[in-house]
């Protein structure tokens, strides 16, 4: 019986090309959008998630502070699962540290000592709106003389302007992207819908006659639902061939312009795993959005009779 | 020896208003299961409401239409299909499917009813054979004469095996010659025991044919 609706639903197809054709289309542009997005998507999130877990935070260690306190400390911060990569800077160390920095003026390294560098615990916070609360604890410490933010040291202040401007972006990205979508996938779904009406509405004779004859109202909508999934499985995979084949053609560039930040997974497997999850998740999102629009179309053509 | 035969239909002083219009008033009469009978009446009288009432297309504002043992107005919405299953119908304007071509407009009745498709082949030749369609089988319906499509109307009905036959006028849009080698098939599947109730205002047929006649007139039995 299924081959036999499939059948009726190519032959629908066949029948009207164009309208076919206008569907496919939308639905096509929808889904190279949304996987677009989907990829920015990630991309910003990894970009965050880079910069949120970079070393951000320095506590400026009091000179008196023994090497057992300092241990103490470190355990301690470790132990915080807000906290990672907890780090020990010693003063020679960050003398070297800051020689390396002024290295293309030698004159500025040979007037320091390591005695003017503090020692520091650097370490940076699972998310970064933790930051704050960390700083705050940090700056509480016995033996921490100051806190400091890379993003700004010595100014917290500045904080959560860096954290809200990450944020932002990625919010912008996010909601921009499924704002986008979601109009596109709008006009989809308004597109389908015309289409299956039309397509009703051609066969209202049809579909009487069928009704007359002692056709089941499943035997009736079966084409009609079944037709309207073609469209949306063609069309995303239509989408997200072009988008995968846009992404792979230009991920070259992005991963070399933005370098170490993984915008992108470097291997095949994770680039299939996400087009991969995407794919699944946007045939899912095709077959919602095809099943609904031929069931309002159903109901609205129904009711017009 | 005795055939005490069943009635397949009886209406039981059924009543059915359109709006204002009443289309029947209380009218009552029998079939039995066999027989072949005209509902006349000049246009208007209220022969197609008959029909849709069989059908279960429209139900009666009282009464009852007992349609081979079940009580129609009884019947729920996921029943009806599979009670219209065991109906054959013909219209005067065919209500073919203008899309598909002979042999599919008679698959379709098939596929309804759920027939495997591997047993439509010989299903399919035998009611264009007996409605004389076999030569036009793979032709579309824009390319055939009313007596044809009507023959295809005619075999699609009769495809499923069904007890009983309606037929809406079913000459009403063809010529004599036509009219009449139409009316020779109704006469054949009556004979082969199928029951058949054809509603008419041709004269000329129900004068030949000699059937009962149940007169309808201003929605009243006549």
């Amino acid at each position: 019986m299924f081959n036999n609706h499939f059948k009726t639903a190519l032959g629908y197809i066949k029948r009207a090309p164009f309208q076919a054709a206008a569907a496919i289309f939308v639905l096509s542009l929808t889904f190279f959008v949304a996987t677009f997005v989907s990829v920015l998507v990630y991309s910003s999130s990894q970009l965050l998630n880079y910069f949120e877990t970079r070393p951000q935070v320095i506590a400026f260690l009091k000179d008196n502070a023994s090497d057992a306190q300092v241990a103490d400390l470190q355990h301690k911060l470790a132990a915080n699962t807000k906290i990672k990569d907890v780090k020990y800077v010693s003063k020679e160390e960050a003398l070297s540290i800051y020689k390396k920095a002024t290295s293309d003026n030698p004159l500025l390294g040979q007037l320091v000592s390591p005695s003017i560098f503090p020692a520091s615990l650097e370490f940076s916070v699972t998310d970064l709106s933790f930051a704050q609360d960390i700083i705050n604890q940090t700056k509480g410490e016995s033996i921490v003389d100051s806190v400091g933010f890379t993003a700004a040291v010595g100014g917290e202040a500045s904080l959560n302007d860096v954290v809200s401007r990450l944020r932002t972006i990625t919010t912008y990205v996010r909601v921009g992207g499924g704002v986008f979508t979601g109009v596109l996938a709008l006009a989809s779904f308004t597109v389908l819908l015309i289409t299956i009406t039309m397509r009703m509405a051609t066969r209202r004779e049809e579909i009487e006659i069928l009704d007359l004859i002692g056709a089941t109202k499943s035997f009736i909508r079966s084409p009609i639902i079944l037709e309207a999934i073609i469209y949306a499985v063609v069309g995303v995979l239509v989408g997200w061939i072009l988008s995968f084949i846009a992404v792979l053609y230009s991920a070259p560039t992005l991963v070399s312009y933005f370098g170490e930040i993984p915008i992108l997974p470097r291997d095949a497997l994770g680039i299939l795993t996400i087009f991969g999850t995407i794919l699944g998740i946007e045939l899912l999102g095709g077959i919602v959005l095809a099943v609904s629009g031929s069931l309002l179309a159903i109901s609205r053509v129904r009711k017009s009779r | 020896m005795s055939q005490e035969k069943k009635n397949i239909i009886k209406f039981n002083k059924v009543t059915k208003k359109f709006g204002n219009v009443t289309a029947l008033d209380s009218i009552s009469f029998e079939v039995e299961s066999g027989e072949f009978i005209f509902i006349t009446g000049p246009s208007g009288a209220g022969k197609t409401t008959i029909l849709r009432l069989i059908l279960g297309e429209i139900s009666p504002d009282s009464g009852e239409v007992i349609v081979d043992g079940i009580n129609v107005k009884n019947l729920k919405e996921k029943d009806l299909p599979y009670f219209r299953q065991k109906i054959g119908i013909v219209f005067q304007d065919f209500k073919v499917l203008s899309e598909r071509t002979v042999a599919e407009n008679v698959e379709v009745a098939l596929a309804v009813i759920g027939i495997p498709e591997t047993d439509w082949g010989e299903r399919v030749k035998h009611v264009l054979k007996l409605a004389g369609l076999l030569r036009q089988a793979e032709l579309f319906p824009s390319q055939l004469s009313g007596g044809e499509l009507q023959r295809v109307s005619l075999a699609r009905a009769l495809s499923v095996n069904p007890k009983l036959l309606l037929a809406d006028e079913p000459t009403g849009n063809l010529d004599w010659d036509t009219a009449d080698l139409i009316m020779q098939l109704f006469e054949k599947i009556n004979k082969e025991g199928k029951t058949v109730i054809v509603a008419t205002h041709n004269l000329e047929i129900i004068k030949k044919y000699k059937k009962r006649e149940v007169h309808i007139v201003g929605g009243t039995i006549k």
